[in-house]
């Protein structure tokens, strides 16, 4: 142990005692892991928020549609597909809103030419949507069974209906659907999952039918939070549970799926920068062999001076194979940082929300700690192999 | 550290030769015999050519002979393998050169403790004994000094004490004063006179009578053979002549 411990600080003081050299041979172990590191953290950052999002949401949401059969202009499910679906083993919870066609909405009396160009979506909704879509109110409150009861006429609009609205948080306002008045009681945050909610109006069943002519206030689109580990299977089993022998034909969909798809990194870019790392810590390693050749011939009389004092021949392959060890070592670590700091840069000035595997790291400082050491056997054995006699110049 | 007695054989070379080269032979050394006692004080003298290097890498056991023995502290070292050889070097033989051969990244005391490696030394014991070492040659207070910051008397110094660290049986120094000014040299000397003691030998390969004047037993070589092996009273070092 102790001359293992000899040998390390040989090779450290051979390393540093000679800055350039070891500046130069670095190089190579530097530049091919930041290549790598930067390579994959940087594919992986691109689509950092789309997995951050995803991470958030979870995997488990459904969305049920009606399907538009033959003769069926403006399908529907059933009345009561929230308590059929519910009935399936694996769901967590469902809500279901409903499509109110031919609706004007109007931020105000004002502007209603502008403001008619954009169509928008308004829902009749139950009261467990945002708990099953999992997303929060951005202000106020969501639509309640009070509202329902004593037939308020209350609203809340999407995120995104919001800031074209202009609707301040707290603010005490209404908009106009149908030319009627409702009060906005809340805004919902932003559904990342179904964009189409972020520009809707959601309103009780009640106002939906009495206030805005609704003919019928039958779900349209239903929302079905599974069981961890259950999506699919969920999935596959809401057809027959909500048509339950009927003709009503649904579609399902599991919205973070194409999420999913979107936030996988492009790995034909992230491949062709990896092997760019390899080959750069490939031509780092022919850098070191060469370099530490060099050395091995410049150092010939340390060499033949050190097997005087009774090194043995595997000592001194063993000094210089240390050296390449720790070359390689110090390479990983360094271009491991420098890695990690491009693509925090990179990050910050694209908006990116930063993606690095670090437990991937051993495995590029591992590679150029390989590298290098397959690098160094040459010159070691080289070195090992010198006799003292010829180096030594007696006489 | 190998101990001995006094006027014990601490390195014997029986019929020696050593012959380079394959189709055409070349006798470096031919039939070489002798003996190195503990308290020898020897110098081994001759013209360029003579055999006195090719001597002094058998002595040192960093070749082998084409015929012969060579015994180092009663072993045959013929018959060791490479690793054994080293670790015998190592612990008998203090070798000190015309070149120095310092490690020119080390500091003084490093250079000198890179002789106890591998022996099971914590580093302070290193540091110890090469502090030690290079007190006895007057340049403790350039432990920390690199060689380039040495003159080349102090380098020789250097490697003196690194040579004598270990404490060998034997210490071979290959002209040690061919490489320094005439008052470095009158240093250098000064010390080996000082080494002289009855449980080790030195062996001063040279071509310089004013240092083979300083010893008390002068081995003559031409040619590849030794012409001559006197004992004679040591006269002080008069300079480089």
């Amino acid at each position: 142990m102790s001359r293992f411990r000899e040998l390390i600080g040989i090779a450290l003081a051979g390393i540093a005692a000679r800055k350039v050299r070891t500046l130069l041979i670095l190089l190579g172990p530097i530049v091919g892991v930041a290549a790598m590191v930067g390579a994959v953290g940087l594919t992986e950052s691109a689509k950092g928020d789309l997995k951050a999002r995803l991470a958030e949401l979870g995997t488990s949401l459904i969305t049920v549609e009606a399907a538009s059969s033959f003769g069926s202009q403006n399908p529907t499910l059933p009345q009561n597909a929230v308590r059929r679906v519910s009935a399936i083993g694996s769901v967590d919870s469902a809500a279901a809103v409903g499509e109110i066609r031919n609706v004007v909405t109007l931020p105000n009396e004002g502007g209603a030419e502008y403001y008619q160009a954009f169509p928008v979506p308004v829902l009749s909704t139950d009261t467990a949507l945002p708990a099953v879509l999992q997303v929060p109110l951005r202000s106020g409150r969501w639509i309640s069974t009070a509202d329902q009861r004593n037939r308020t006429k209350a609203a809340v609009v999407g995120a995104g209906l919001a800031e074209q609205y202009g609707v301040l948080p707290g603010e005490i306002r209404t908009i106009r659907l149908n030319g009627e008045d409702f009060g906005v009681v809340g805004v919902l945050e932003r559904v990342a999952l179904d964009a189409n909610l972020d520009n809707a109006v959601f309103v009780t069943p009640y106002a939906a039918k009495e206030y805005l002519g609704a003919d019928s206030t039958a779900p349209t689109k239903m929302y079905v939070r599974a069981a961890e580990g259950a999506t699919q299977e969920v999935a596959d089993a809401i057809p027959t549970a909500v048509a339950l022998g009927g003709s009503k034909e649904v579609t399902t969909s599991i919205p973070s799926d194409a999420l999913e798809a979107s936030a996988q990194a492009d790995k034909t870019l992230q491949q062709t920068a990896l092997f760019a790392g390899l080959l750069a810590l490939a031509v780092g390693g022919l850098g070191i062999a060469n370099v530490m050749s060099i050395s091995v011939i410049q150092r010939s009389s340390e060499i033949g001076i050190r097997r005087a004092l009774g090194s043995t021949r595997l000592l001194i392959g063993l000094q210089f194979l240390f050296e390449a060890l720790f070359v390689g070592l110090l390479g990983g670590l360094l271009g491991a940082v420098l890695g990690v700091g491009v693509v925090y840069l990179v990050s910050a000035i694209a908006g990116w929300v930063v993606v690095i595997d670090y437990a991937k790291m051993p495995i590029w400082i591992g590679l150029a700690v390989g590298v290098a050491v397959a690098a160094g056997l040459y010159p070691s054995i080289k070195a090992a192999r010198l006799e003292p006699l010829e180096t030594l110049r007696l006489g | 550290m190998i101990l001995s007695e006094p006027g014990a054989t601490l390195l014997e070379l029986a019929h020696v030769s050593r012959v380079y080269g394959e189709q055409v032979k070349v006798y470096a050394l031919r039939d070489v015999s002798l003996q190195i006692r503990a308290g020898d004080h020897m110098a081994i003298i001759g013209p360029s050519g003579s055999g006195k290097s090719t001597m002094l890498g058998l002595l040192g056991v960093l070749d082998r002979p084409t015929d012969g023995t060579v015994t180092v502290a009663g072993e045959d070292t013929g018959a060791l393998p490479d690793d054994e050889r080293s670790r015998l070097r190592g612990d008998t033989i203090g070798f000190v050169f015309q070149q120095f051969h310092l490690i020119p990244h080390l500091a003084a005391v490093d250079n000198v403790a890179t002789a106890l490696l591998y022996r099971g030394l914590s580093r302070s014991e290193r540091r110890d004994r090469s502090m030690e070492a290079l007190e006895s040659v007057g340049l403790g207070a350039r432990a920390d000094h690199r060689p380039v910051q040495l003159s080349g008397g102090e380098q020789q110094r250097v490697a003196i004490a690194r040579a004598l660290v270990t404490r060998p049986l034997l210490v071979l120094a290959d002209e040690p004063t061919g490489a320094l000014d005439s008052k470095n040299a009158e240093m250098v000397m000064e010390i080996f006179a000082g080494l002289q003691s009855a449980e080790r030998a030195v062996v001063l390969v040279t071509h310089d009578h004013n240092v083979a004047a300083t010893a008390n037993r002068v081995v003559s070589m031409r040619d590849g053979g030794i012409v001559s092996d006197v004992t004679q009273t040591p006269t002080p070092f008069r300079g480089p002549s």
